[in-house]
This record gives C-alpha cells, structure tokens and sequence, in this order.
C-alpha cells in the first residue's frame, strides 16, 4: 500500500528505509522515537499555549518540525511551523486548533507507520494523553 | 574531482531524531562517512576541532551556541571544515549571513533526503549548493539575496519632504499648533500642507492619513532600526 505523501512523504520514507535495509529493528526505532517525541512535543506545547508562553511554543514547536520534516512527516511539518511562526510572533491565540490539526496529523503517520511497520512502531501509552 | 577517500561528516543538530535520521540516510551513501555528532554549538565547535571532518552539517537553531555563532567561530577558526546549514524553511536574511560567514551550503530539511549526498559532492567539488542546486555564480546570488533583504525604500507618494515630516507628526498625534510651533511655520500653513496632503494620498481625515501612513510604509524607521 503506498504511503499517503501528504502524511508521510514515500520518498524519504523509502529511502530512509533503504539506507537502513540491514537494521529493520533499528528503522522501526528510528520511527518510534519519533512518534514518542512528537506526541511528548504535542502535550508540553499545548501546556506552553494555554500558559501563553509564546517562546516556549516557539522552541518547541520548532524542534518538532526539525525531525518532523526530517523523517518526512509533512503535514505535522507543517503544523509546527505555523505554531512557530505564532509563537516568534507572540500571539498563540489561534494555537489550540493548530495543534489539534498536528495532533489528527501525526494520528495519521502513527497509522501509516503501523500499516508499514507492524504496531513495534506505536510507542506505548504515547497518545493515552493527548 | 571527487576524492575517492571517505568525505568524513560531522552532524550537528539538538533533536536525536534528526541525527540518527541523517546518520542512516548517509551510512547508505559509499563516499560519506560520518565521523561525529554533536548536540549543540559548542559541542560542534569542539568536536570540529578535535576531528577535523570535510564537512559539517549544522543545524542553525541550535541550544548554548547558536549554529550561526558557531559557523562564525568554525571560519575565524582556522579549520579546512566546510559547512552546510541545515535549516527548516527558507529565510533570504539567514541565508546570506550564513554564505557572508563561510557557509558552503543551504540544504531544508524536508529535502535532505533528495539533496543531502548531492550537496556534499558539490560542496566537495569547491561549489556552492543553494535552493536544491550547485550555485554558478555566487557573486549574483550574494547580490541578488542583498536586493531581496534589502529594507524596502521610504515611498513618498509624491509628497514633498516637509509633507512627510507633517505626516509623520500627525501620526505621533501632534495638533496643527504643535506642528506649526515645531517648524516655526503659522497654523495656516500646516493647513494648507495638510489640504495637499490629503489631495495627494486620497484621504478625507487625520485618522485616514495616520493608516495610510502605517499600511504603505510612509513613516520613517523608528530610532535603532
């Protein structure tokens, strides 16, 4: 099944995964920690916008687009830099539909991981929360 | 020419993900081998000069030294280390600071998987790589990046200086008094600038020529910047 490339871009996703072909183990790793990360990222910048602190956003949100542009997660990219950008320009008002977007975003690339991978890549109790 | 020694690459970044990301993606490439990574400036810094790599992979918002604070220390540092900036969206000013500190290369991280090996090679080849390419003549990509950062010119509207100053002062919210005693000039003067002024930018009232003024960049720079 191809990967959804507004979800999870098919070519970083491929070759990622080629580059990798002699270590699945650590591959699936590589994803986990990043979904750990990413759902971790979620929960402290929700707490950072309804503390309004907008530098907080700003760095978190930052990092969080950092890997997830890396690992080609696209649409959480996306949702990261926007928290960014409100958060460098100190106005998180609009931040919470934001981050429920990122949340709905990376729901999907967990699923597109797991349909990949098999549920070794779903981080456990990482979402419980969200 | 490409060496066919290893190009040893140093990678710079906070966020583990990335660096085992990039660490995997450049194991699969034959030529590249990673010699070292560092989670912060300083730690680029040290690990630049105790390893001495090809290339550093540096990563701009970084925590303690920032990557742009670094890249300054790697050229005032004597190092044969040549530097490609990792960076997560395309900011014209960023970009020629980098290349203005010796930056090599400008690579987004959402391509790094299409253009991270190629970058490296053309860097190693003594070019530049800018926007998903080898750079041909940098002289007019460092002119055109110095237009584009530029700050945009007072425009005038066709008023003449002393109008500018009025308007300028009406927005601070002077009265017709306190200009005319500013400029040395009587109230009926101020009025007959205002008239022209209004004439000019097609505005009915003070209010109306305070936005104008704000939305078409007719005020002066504040003070220090």
């Amino acid at each position: 099944m191809p990967v959804n490339e507004t979800t999870l871009a098919s070519q970083v996703f491929d070759q990622l995964q080629q580059a990798m072909v002699c270590d699945p183990a650590g591959f699936t790793e590589l994803y986990r920690d990043y979904l750990t990360d990413a759902w971790q990222a979620l929960r402290k910048l929700s707490e950072a916008v309804q503390q309004k602190q907008a530098d907080e956003v700003r760095a978190r949100a930052h990092r969080l687009k950092g890997s997830s542009q890396v690992l080609g997660a696209r649409e959480v990219a996306q949702c990261a830099s926007a928290l960014e950008e409100m958060g460098r320009n100190d106005d998180v008002q609009g931040a919470g539909v934001v981050l429920e977007q990122a949340g709905r975003a990376l729901q999907q690339v967990q699923a597109e991981l797991s349909n990949r991978l098999g549920l070794a890549v779903v981080p456990a109790d990482q979402t419980a929360a969200w | 020419m490409v060496a066919t020694t290893s190009i040893r690459v140093l990678i710079a970044d906070d966020h583990p993900v990335v660096r085992v990301g990039l660490r995997n993606m450049l194991q699969a490439d034959s030529l590249v081998k990673v010699v070292g990574e560092a989670r912060d400036g300083v730690e680029a810094l040290e690990l630049a000069r105790k390893l001495r790599p090809d290339i550093l992979l540096l990563d701009l918002a970084m925590p303690h030294v920032a990557g742009m604070d670094a890249l300054r220390e790697m050229t005032s540092g004597n190092l044969n280390t040549r530097t490609i900036v990792l960076t997560g969206l395309i900011d014209n000013r960023q970009i020629l600071e980098a290349l203005q500190l010796g930056a090599r290369g400008v690579v987004l991280k959402d391509a790094v998987v299409e253009h991270l090996s190629q970058c490296i090679r053309a860097v190693m080849q003594g070019q530049y790589w800018l926007e998903g390419r080898p750079v041909q003549n940098l002289v007019q990509v460092l002119r055109d990046l110095t237009a584009q950062t530029a700050p945009q010119p007072r425009k005038t509207f066709g008023l003449t200086a002393r109008e500018m100053e009025v308007v300028t002062l009406i927005t601070e919210g002077c009265t017709n008094k306190d200009i005319a005693k500013q400029f040395g000039i009587s109230e009926e003067t101020v009025k007959r600038h205002l008239t022209n002024i209004f004439n000019k930018l097609g505005v009915g009232n003070r209010l109306e020529l305070a936005l104008f003024a704000l939305n078409h960049n007719l005020l002066p720079p504040a003070d220090g910047q």
